[in-house]
């Protein structure tokens, strides 16, 4: 934490000029609450202590930051602002405001790049413009608290307000200068005034907390000759004193610098000014200051002599003071500054060594050509610099990420300053390469990995830092995006001839897709390494699950910093064996303890104990009013019309939304009600000229549950199965049975069933419509089947639910039906309760379906024709649906013989839900 | 600015921790859903695979995602999250555009603006929001009404599959693939569609880059100001194991003073860790924050091959946020990836009955 913003002042310590100077300086105390800022670190600020803001990164304060700027070398540019961190500055000023330099360009730019330099962007930020649109560029780059320089009254108390508030919706504290209309403050007065008009505005109309109202009440230039000018020291720092007295919690701030411009080119004289203006400024209540961290006196340090010329002038102690201190100055100018920009930097006395792995963990790129070509000379060859110490390097920085000491963007930025050395390196290892290759040597091509996030997943955010670091080591780095299916992986890595393949998932179900991967290389006859990383990846998993199918190599890459130390050692040519050795004795054993018993499903007989936990009591169970069958012949399409659930109609044409809304949608709308009347006309055509008949067969029988079956009575069974997977805890494993009482409670329960189509005639006319060319009506006419069969089963529910004795006191509109919000559940066989398709075959016996309604059943159990809807009922109060996910071996084998079909037969039915492999 | 009334939710919280329900996703795949069951219909055509777009499902499978929401209620969730992660035009258009790395090209701000003025892929993060905000609300009402205890929905606002924070190209640090005022605007629109549908509240959560949250933060600002809107705000980060945001580094102070300015009702942490990693950092946010403390992790680390993909059991994680309670570090519990509604019932029986974490007022040094 050297030099950063650390809650513990001690810390900001160290042994730059300015440090002590506070120390001494700290006879001011804060006053209400404190200063809260934040970069990537939180900075807090501390009674009695003076915060300092880096001025080299303003291209008023620094002409070198103006140029860098200007010739575009932000990467040096970026150097100024890590410099002024490491020498103590608790935030730092970052202001383009010059003429020839596009202002919200170069701002957005710059503070992209820090946002990227973890040593940096710890800090918090202070966006300096006098132009707004250039402040809110700023703002939209912090993802910390920042501050904004600045706002003022100058353009009016409408602006003021106005970017007052923007400033508070980006969340920034705030500078305000002391201006108006009228102008700049100078005097104690006006200084006053200002100040206390724009606390008024800001706390009490716009509501910006007053601790984050930071005054600057203008240092202006003294010693200019001017006698009007002569009290401006003393002017600031009563200032500061009224508003700290006066303006709770209001922070007081200012260009230091500008106090002593007439002394340009004397820095000697402003270093002893800057400091003895602060030391006041600092007791009267001061709270931090724009000032050149490098370019700071002690004050105990200033010469007798000179202090007391200085302070003359400052406090405006007599009216030669000037011309006394302009005199001195000249014996000064030669002597020069004392103050030093940098401090020894000790980490560079190590070993080479020792501060490529210094430079890689912080990040710091300045000597980082020089220290290469160090390592270079004494190792003999560059190929040996990468893969000794600056791996060495990495390596630390994966374990300090490891263990949660490194973040994501020091990794990132390690890896930009391993791209430096390699760069330096890359040379040497062409003209060696060149040498051998003469020499009649085959030599290999820089390696080349082909990432991708596989099919299904839309997460790649890690897996492009992992190709970041991955470049950064010279690796040619082909990355596909997300989504990519195996067969386009597969052909690019063909194409690309890739070294290797790496995929990348974040969600759960990208395993599998992994797996695929796997084996489509094995099949394909693939053999380039395989690396698996991302968030639900595992070791174990990549282990148990991937290695298997693929004879190469399949690797698990914990994270970015790992991600170099497995490709070298995949491509190198002495170390590949031994690695792959190792790797594959670890995943063996990764393998076996896997192997280790583990129960990864509830047994069949352990989820009956957990079936749902149903108190069975005579009055939650229904009598029906009549059991047996019973017939709906023609049923009256125009009552089925009122249950029509529109939303799907307008799906099936292809448009997005919700009746009744999307009748009144801002685009769709005129389409949608345009096709909503053609469907009522048709509609209304059908149900006068009876086009179609509804048609269905409904029966209630009595039944218990036996087991997992449901008997009913005379015999016939429904056979249901039961939730085995992902039941954790005390979690219930349901089955459907569970929502009939079981024959065990003596108590009577029913079970219904149903079939309903309003196809029916629908073929005669759609064929009508086709050979009139008239497809429009066709498409609508089986559109509006579908409707009407889903509304026959809504509306058969609600008549059943009556006839069954509990659904009379609902008194629910044909919207809330639709809604589902009534007692009773009526699931469909092949649905996810109970995806058995081969069940429709009994109710198709039960009650007769295809004689009483002519829906046929097809070879796969799908009904003919397609406008029809078949289920069963069930009216308990804790009937719900459930979805039954995977189920194991056990519970096939008897279900199998509970139906007495071949397990076989059974697999092919519910091969979804089959939690191994059928084949295995 | 000043607010008149208390939200009937700060007055649960003075009395109690309320309890958040859990995760969508990884309890939509307990349901055993494929890719036709996703599509229905109207999807039936679409290019790219859209199982793992979950948001959709509450279009296509209304009927178990309403399943899950009743679910996560009946278990005793006080605040219901809308079914809308990745339901911003930028998420979506993952699953709806190709990407152009596919072919050599590269996700830059140019292909990001195409994304956000795409009417088609609007439309339907509009329709995804308002949508699943209107079902949870039914669902919020009706068994509130039914238990006699109020619930409320909050709009799910997710992080984005792009950062503001990192570039991805190794030559340029300062590259972004998408601009802040495409991200607001994304938001914007998310922000809109989720109070069409009535939601109670907005939550900006699993936080992983502190920029894209202050464009969501701008984005409701905004939202509120320009349509006359105040609703409460919760704000919740995914942490790695320094606590830091996961993809920008943040700290947990750090991105606490970053936000505190928009006065959320309360911040918090969720995801990335199990709750056992994450105490330290919850504790320090309980120390900072003025405002109520929520936590919900995922159910332990991710472990593929566990069944449910995550470590922990309903009884582990009432153990834990039970122990989190004790220390007064919570006003708000539930719980993120891995937990099903098991999960949530067993957090909030072990909540049952202990006090919240005392909200606290900064006071002058």
């Amino acid at each position: 934490m050297k030099g950063g913003n650390s809650s513990d002042p001690n810390d900001n310590y160290g042994d730059s000029g300015f440090a002590r100077m506070t120390t001494v300086g700290g006879m001011t105390t804060v006053s209400g609450k404190p200063l809260r800022l934040s970069g990537s670190q939180p900075f807090t600020q501390q009674a009695g202590v003076y915060i300092m803001i880096g001025e080299r990164t303003n291209v008023a304060g620094s002409p070198k930051f103006a140029r860098l700027v200007k010739e575009g070398k932000y990467e040096e540019a970026v150097a100024i602002a890590r410099q002024q961190v490491e020498n103590g500055a608790n935030v730092i000023d970052i202001c383009m405001d010059e003429g020839m330099i596009d202002g919200v360009a170069a701002m957005t730019r710059y503070l992209q790049l820090l946002g990227s330099e973890p040593e940096v962007a710890k800090v918090p930020f202070m966006v300096d413009s006098s132009k707004w649109e250039v402040v809110e560029a700023g703002l939209k780059c912090l993802q910390g608290k920042g501050i904004v320089n600045s706002i003022s009254l100058k353009e009016g108390e409408e602006k003021f307000r106005e970017n007052a508030a923007k400033v508070m919706k980006y969340g920034a504290a705030v500078v305000v200068m002391a201006f108006d209309e009228h102008g700049q403050a100078a005097t104690l007065g006006e200084k006053i005034r200002i100040c206390s008009r724009a606390y008024k505005i800001l706390v009490d109309e716009v509501g910006f907390p007053p601790e984050d109202i930071i005054f600057d009440p203008n240092i202006l230039t003294v010693a200019t000759g001017m006698e009007e000018h002569n009290n401006y020291a003393v002017d600031f720092i009563e200032a500061t004193r009224w508003i700290k007295a006066n303006l709770p919690h209001a922070k007081v701030s200012g260009g230091v610098s500008n106090i002593s411009f007439s002394f340009r080119g004397n820095n000697k004289v402003r270093e002893a000014m800057h400091s003895a203006f602060l030391y006041h400024a600092i007791a009267a209540g001061m709270d931090m200051g724009i000032v050149n961290a490098g370019m700071l006196e002690v004050y105990e340090e200033i010469e007798p002599e000179l202090k007391v010329l200085v302070e003359d002038v400052l406090l405006n102690r007599r009216p030669d003071a000037t011309e006394r201190l302009v005199e001195y100055g000249e014996t000064l100018k030669a002597v020069g500054t004392i103050a030093q920009e940098k401090k020894a930097e000790e980490w560079r006395s190590g070993s080479v060594e020792d501060r490529l792995a210094h430079a890689l963990v912080r990040g710091i790129d300045a000597y980082i050509e020089i220290d290469a070509e160090e390592a270079r000379v004494k190792l003999g060859r560059p190929l040996l610099v990468i893969e000794g110490p600056l791996m060495a390097g990495m390596s630390i920085v994966g374990d300090l990420f490891g263990a949660g000491k490194m973040f994501l963007p020091q990794v990132v930025k390690s890896a930009r300053v391993m791209k430096k050395a390699v760069a330096h390196l890359t040379p040497f290892m062409e003209a060696e390469k060149a040498a051998l290759e003469a020499a009649g040597h085959v030599v290999k091509a820089q390696g080349k990995i082909l990432l991708a996030t596989v099919k299904g997943d839309v997460h790649d955010i890690g897996k492009n830092i992992v190709g970041v670091v991955l470049a950064c080591n010279n690796y040619e780095v082909i990355d596909m995006g997300v989504m990519v299916s195996s067969e386009k992986i597969l052909e690019r890595a063909k194409a690309e001839k890739a070294d290797m393949i790496g995929l990348s998932g974040l969600i759960t179900p990208s395993l599998d897709e992994m797996v695929h991967v796997a084996k489509e290389m094995e099949r394909q006859g693939f053999t380039l390494p395989l690396l698996v990383g991302g968030a639900t990846t595992s070791r174990a998993h990549t282990a148990v699950k991937i290695a298997p199918h693929y004879s190469q190599p399949v690797v698990h890459v914990l994270d970015a910093s790992r991600a170099v130390g497995v490709t070298t050692s995949l491509l190198s040519d002495d170390g590949k064996a031994d690695f792959v050795a190792q790797h594959r004795a670890d995943y063996e054993a990764l393998r076996k303890a896997h192997a280790a018993p583990k129960q990864a499903v509830v047994a069949l007989a352990t989820a009956r104990q957990r079936r749902t936990p149903i108190a069975w009591r005579a009055e939650d169970l229904a009598t029906p009013e009549f059991t047996g069958a019973r017939v709906l012949d023609d049923f009256p399409l125009a009552t089925l019309r009122e249950y029509i659930d529109w939303t799907p109609f307008f799906h099936t044409w292809g448009m997005k939304g919700i009746y009744p809304r999307i009748l009144d949608h801002a685009e769709q709308g005129v389409e949608a009600k345009k096709i909503f009347e053609d469907g009522n006309a048709l509609l209304d055509r059908m149900i006068a000229a009876k086009s179609i008949t509804a048609r269905g067969v409904y029966g209630l029988f009595p039944a218990n549950a036996v087991g997992d079956d449901v008997e009913l009575a005379g015999g016939p069974r429904f056979h249901f199965l039961r939730q085995q997977a992902n039941r954790e805890g005390s979690e219930p494993c349901r089955s459907l049975a569970d929502f009939i009482a079981p024959q065990e409670t003596g108590l009577p329960d029913s079970i219904g069933a149903f079939a309903v189509t309003t196809g029916i005639g629908l073929k005669a006319l759609c064929d009508d419509f086709r050979a009139a060319n008239d497809d429009y009506n066709a498409i609508m006419a089986e559109a509006l089947a579908d409707r009407l069969a889903e509304a026959f089963a809504e509306c058969l529910h609600k008549r059943v639910r009556d006839e069954w004795g509990y659904g009379r006191a609902e008194g629910l509109s044909p919207a809330e039906l639709i809604q589902e919000k009534y007692r009773g559940i009526r699931p469909a066989p092949g649905y996810p309760a109970c995806p058995d398709h081969t069940e429709k075959g009994t109710i198709w016996n039960l009650l007769n379906v295809e004689a009483n309604t002519g829906i046929k059943l097809t070879e796969s159990f799908a009904m003919w024709p397609g406008s029809s809807v078949s289920g069963l009922y069930f009216a308990h109060p804790e009937a719900r649906y459930f979805s039954l996910g995977k189920i194991d071996r056990d519970q096939v084998s008897d279900y199998a013989a509970r139906k007495a079909m071949p397990v076989v037969e059974v697999e092919r039915w519910l091969g979804q839900n089959l939690n191994y492999d059928p084949a295995g | 600015m000043t607010k008149t009334e208390k939200h009937p939710l700060e007055k649960v919280l003075e009395q109690r921790i309320a309890i958040i329900d859990g995760a969508m996703g990884t309890t939509i795949r307990t349901y055993g859903m494929k890719e036709a069951d996703i599509r229905g219909e109207r999807f039936r055509d679409s290019g790219k695979d859209l199982l793992n777009n979950g948001d959709l499902f509450s279009l296509t499978q209304p009927k178990m995602i309403g399943d899950i929401h009743r679910r996560f209620l009946e278990a005793g969730a006080d605040i219901l999250e809308t079914n809308t992660f990745g339901a911003t035009s930028i998420t979506q258009s993952e699953f709806f555009v190709d990407d152009p790395r596919e072919t050599g090209g590269r996700k830059d701000p140019e292909f990001y603006q195409k994304v956000i003025e795409d009417t088609m892929l609007g439309d339907l993060a509009w329709e995804i929001n308002e949508t699943s905000a209107r079902q949870c609300r039914e669902w919020a009402d009706r068994v509130g009404n039914d238990t006699g205890r109020q619930r409320f929905v909050a709009g799910a606002i997710g992080p984005l599959t792009v950062s503001l924070s990192n570039s991805p190209d190794a030559d340029d640090a300062g590259f972004r693939v998408v601009t802040f005022d495409q991200v607001r605007t994304a938001y914007k629109q998310e922000v809109r569609a989720l109070i069409s549908g009535g939601v109670d509240l907005l939550l900006v959560e699993t936080i992983f880059d502190s920029l894209n949250a202050k464009a969501a933060l701008v984005a409701i600002r905004e939202v509120f100001d320009e349509d006359g809107k105040d609703l409460p705000i919760m704000i919740s980060a995914a942490v790695g194991r320094g606590g830091e945001t996961m993809i920008s580094a943040q700290t947990t102070e750090a991105f606490w003073n970053a936000v505190k300015h928009v006065k959320p009702l309360s911040i918090g942490l969720n995801c990335s860790l199990g709750p056992d990693l994450m105490y330290p950092f919850l504790s320090e946010l309980s120390e900072k924050a003025d405002v109520a403390v929520s936590c919900y992790p995922n159910a332990g680390l991710p472990n593929p091959l566990s069944e449910t993909g995550f470590d922990l059991g309903p009884e582990d994680m009432g153990r834990y946020l039970g122990g989190f309670a004790k220390d007064g570090l919570i006003n708000i519990a539930g719980g993120c990836c891995g937990n099903t509604p098991e999960h949530i019932a067993a957090i909030a029986k072990a909540l049952q009955g202990v006090a919240p974490r005392e909200l606290r007022v900064e006071v002058a040094a």
